[in-house]
C-alpha cells in the first residue's frame, strides 16, 4: 500500500483522510475507550496470525459457503439491452446475506480475545440472525438490540435468531436507535464484545468490518477474471451503513477504470443530502438538524437502509471524488424486484434492489455489451415478502 | 483552569461539594432557572447544565426523558446558553459547568461556541463523546484554555492507570469520576469500589475529584463523600424528581428542599 493509496486510512485514532475534514474517528464515553484500544490491538494482532486466517477461511467455506457465485444474468441484461450484468449472489451466504462474514470475522476475533458474551445491534434482522448462528455455533450468549418498527417487518429474521438461542432487546424505533442502544448496552457491560454489524461507529470498526467483508471484492476480481477474462467497469452496491458495498469495492479502490456507485435510500440519504457531523462515535455525513441536536430521516420500506447516517470510509470516499453515491425510492426498489423475480427467479431483499434500481433505470441502457455492470445482490427477500406483497401484490397486477 | 472552580475547591465549606446536573430548558426556560436558582440557594457548589442531543450515548432512561422532551419543545442550545447567563446573573459564586455531546458543538462550530459560553459566564465544559483521542476535543480544550476554562475530563472503572496518567495530564477544573460502568441513573455505586478508584486517582494527582453516577440518595452522597473525593455529582435521581413532580406548583421550593437533604449531609 502506497500513501497515495485509498486503502491506506484510518490512521491509529481512526481516521479516513487528514486534517479537519478527515471522516470517522472515537467519539464515545471514557467507559468503553479502553474496550475500544483492546479491540484494536486484538484486531491488529489477529490479522497476523496466519493460524486466526485460515480458522476465518475454513468457515467461510465451509459454514458460509464461501466464495458466493458471481452470476450473469443473462435474461436481465437481455431485458435491458445494454451492460452485460453480474450478479455477485452474497444472498446465497448462510443465512441469506453478506452480514454472516463480518459476524463470523467478529466471533472469532471475540473468542481469541477471551470474550465470552455477545451484543449486536440490527436494523433488517440480517446481522441479528447472521451474529446469531454464529454464536450458537460458538456456543456464546448473544443480546441483539433492535427497533420495535423493524422487529414487526422482519418477523422471519427474528424467529430464527430466537432459534440459535440469541435474547432480543427491543427499543423504539429502527437502526439509528438501535446503534444509540447497543452502545448503551455495551457501556454497560464492558467487558462484553459488541460485534457491529457495519462500517460505522467508533474506530476501529469501520475498518474491522470492512477488513472481514472486503472478501466480497476479492472474490468479484478472481470470478470475474475467470468467467469474463477481464474485472467490472461497474460495481454497485446499496449503503445503509454501508458495509456490502465497503466490501464489494475495497478490493478495487485504487482502480478509478472500475466505476463506484453506492446507492442510498432516497428518505436517509446521508452522502446526497446530509452534512459533516459527529454522532454515534463517528465523523461522518448524515442528515441532522442544522444545531446537531437531533439525528433526521425518513423511513424506507428496506429496513437495513434506514439511516440517517453512514459509516466513513463512504464519507470520505465521496470527498475524494472516488465513488459516487445515489438514492433510490421505494417505488424503484419494488419495481426492480418485480423485474429480477421474473426475469432470474430470484427473490432479492428490497435493499440491494436501490442499487438494483440504479443499474435498471440509469445505467445498464446505455452501455456496450461488452461493458461489465456487477450488482452486489446483499440479500435474500424471504424477509421482505410481507411489505412486498402489501405494497405489489402477490400477482404484481 | 478556572479560576472560579479553583476557589470552589480551595474553600473548606462545605468540605464535600454537591455538583448537581440539570437538563437546560427542562421542564422549560422558565421553569428550569427557577429550580437552578432554588439549587443554588440549597447549597449546590458547581451547576452543570446539560444541552440535548437526540443520539445521546450515556443517558439512561430519566435524562432520556428530558432531552427528548428539551427537544420537542424547540430549545436550542442557544437558549440553554441564555439560562446560563441568567445563572450567573443571579450568582457570581455557582460554578457552572456545560455538559453534553460534541454532536451540538462541532455544528456550532467550537470557536464561536466557546466564545459564547465565555460571555455567558460558564467556567468549564464537559464532552461526555469527546475523549482525547478525538480531533474536536483537542480544538475545544485548546480554545477552552484560551479564555481561561477547564475542559472537564472523565475517568471510568475502566480507565487503567496509563490512561489515567493521560487524563490527568489534560484535566483542569476538576476530574468527573464515573462510579460504575453503566448509563446515568441505573446502577448503584459501591462505596468499596468507589473509595478504591478515589485512592487510585489521588496516587497520582492532586486534581480534586468529583464522584458521579449511581448516587441516588442523601445517604448514598454522604458515603462516597466519605471515599474521600472532593465533591458528589447528583443528576438522575434530581431530574427524576423533577419528572415526578412535575405538576407540582410548589416544584421549585420543593425541590429546593430535597437538593438540601443531600447538601446538608456534606457539610
Amino acid at each position: 500500500m502506497t500513501k497515495n493509496s485509498l486503502k491506506t486510512g484510518p490512521d491509529e485514532l481512526g481516521y479516513y483522510g487528514e486534517g479537519e475534514s478527515a471522516m470517522g474517528g472515537m467519539a464515545v464515553g471514557e467507559t468503553l475507550m479502553p474496550a475500544l484500544h483492546e479491540l484494536n490491538n486484538g484486531f491488529e494482532d489477529a490479522i497476523k496470525d496466519k493460524d486466526f486466517l485460515d480458522e476465518f477461511a475454513y468457515y467461510c467455506k465451509h459454514y458460509i459457503g464461501r466464495p458466493s457465485p458471481l452470476y450473469y444474468a443473462e435474461n436481465l441484461t437481455k431485458k435491458l439491452g445494454g451492460a452485460k450484468i453480474l450478479f455477485k449472489q452474497e444472498h446465497l451466504n448462510h443465512t441469506g446475506s453478506h452480514k454472516i462474514t463480518n459476524s463470523l470475522f467478529q466471533i472469532l476475533l471475540a473468542k481469541r480475545m477471551g470474550k465470552s458474551h455477545l451484543i449486536c445491534e440490527s436494523g433488517a434482522g440480517q446481522h441479528y440472525s447472521a451474529t446469531a448462528a454464529v454464536a450458537a455455533k460458538f456456543s456464546m450468549p448473544l443480546i441483539g438490540v433492535m427497533g420495535d418498527i423493524d422487529v414487526a417487518r422482519v418477523n422471519q429474521n427474528i424467529i430464527k435468531a430466537k432459534h440459535y438461542g440469541a435474547k432480543l432487546k427491543t427499543v423504539p424505533g429502527t437502526l439509528k436507535e438501535a446503534i444509540t442502544d447497543a452502545i448503551k448496552t455495551w457501556t454497560t457491560n464492558p467487558e462484553y464484545a459488541y460485534i457491529c454489524g457495519s462500517v460505522v461507529s467508533s474506530s476501529p470498526f469501520p475498518k474491522i468490518v470492512a477488513f472481514a467483508q472486503s472478501i466480497i471484492g476479492r472474490e468479484i476480481r478472481e470470478q470475474s477474471m475467470s468467467q469474463e477474462g477481464k474485472i467490472p467497469d461497474m460495481i454497485v452496491g446499496c449503503v445503509g451503513g454501508g458495509s456490502n458495498f465497503a466490501g464489494a469495492i475495497y478490493e478495487f479502490l485504487d482502480e478509478p477504470n472500475v466505476k463506484k456507485i453506492g446507492v442510498e435510500a432516497h428518505e436517509t440519504a446521508a452522502l446526497t443530502n446530509g452534512t459533516p457531523g459527529i454522532m454515534q462515535g463517528m465523523k461522518t455525513y448524515m442528515l441532522q438538524t442544522d444545531d446537531g441536536a437531533k439525528s433526521l430521516g425518513g423511513m424506507s420500506l428496506g429496513a437495513g437502509i434506514t439511516y440517517f447516517s453512514v459509516g466513513p470510509l463512504h464519507s470520505y470516499l465521496k470527498d475524494q471524488g472516488a465513488v459516487q453515491y445515489s438514492s433510490a425510492t421505494d417505488k424503484e426498489m419494488l419495481e426492480a424486484y418485480k423485474i429480477i423475480a421474473q426475469t432470474e427467479g430470484i427473490c432479492s431483499a428490497l435493499e440491494p434492489m436501490a442499487a438494483a434500481a440504479e443499474i435498471i433505470f440509469r445505467q445498464a441502457k446505455d452501455k456496450p455489451e461488452d461493458y461489465i455492470i456487477c450488482l452486489s445482490l446483499c440479500g435474500r427477500g424471504e424477509k421482505d415478502l410481507d411489505t412486498i406483497q402489501e405494497h405489489i401484490g402477490k400477482d404484481f397486477e | 483552569m478556572s479560576e472560579r472552580l479553583k476557589k470552589i475547591f480551595d474553600s473548606s465549606n462545605p468540605k464535600t461539594k454537591l455538583v448537581s446536573y440539570f437538563v437546560g430548558c427542562y421542564p422549560d426556560y422558565k421553569t428550569c432557572l427557577e429550580l437552578i436558582k432554588q439549587a443554588i440557594d440549597n447549597g449546590v457548589s458547581i451547576i452543570e447544565c446539560g444541552y440535548p442531543t437526540s443520539e445521546a450515548s450515556a443517558e439512561g432512561p430519566v435524562i432520556k426523558t428530558a432531552h427528548d422532551k428539551v427537544l420537542e419543545n424547540g430549545d436550542t442550545i442557544k437558549d440553554i446558553i441564555k439560562l446560563v447567563r441568567e445563572i450567573r446573573d443571579y450568582s457570581n459564586e455557582v460554578g457552572i459547568v456545560m455538559m453534553g455531546y460534541i454532536s451540538n458543538l462541532y455544528k456550532y462550530p467550537i470557536t464561536e461556541f466557546v466564545k459564547d459560553v465565555d460571555n455567558a459566564g460558564i467556567d468549564a465544559c464537559l464532552v461526555v463523546d469527546a475523549p482525547h483521542e478525538l480531533k474536536e476535543e483537542n480544538i475545544l480544550r485548546k480554545e477552552l484554555n484560551k479564555k481561561g476554562l477547564s475542559l472537564i475530563k472523565l475517568v471510568a472503572p475502566t480507565t487503567d492507570d496509563n490512561r489515567l496518567q493521560d487524563i490527568i495530564k489534560i484535566s483542569s477544573g476538576f476530574l468527573y469520576q464515573v462510579n460504575v460502568a453503566g448509563v446515568t441513573g441505573v446502577k448503584s455505586a459501591n462505596e468499596t469500589d468507589v473509595e478504591s478508584f478515589v485512592k487510585r486517582i489521588q496516587g497520582l494527582t492532586k486534581i480534586p475529584i468529583c464522584s458521579g453516577f449511581g448516587i441516588k440518595s442523601p445517604e448514598d452522597a454522604l458515603k462516597i463523600a466519605k471515599t474521600g473525593c472532593q465533591g458528589v455529582i447528583v443528576g438522575s435521581a434530581f431530574v427524576k424528581y423533577i419528572q415526578e413532580n412535575i405538576t407540582d406548583k410548589d416544584l421549585p421550593s420543593n425541590l429546593g428542599k430535597y437538593i438540601k437533604s443531600f447538601t446538608k449531609e456534606l457539610n
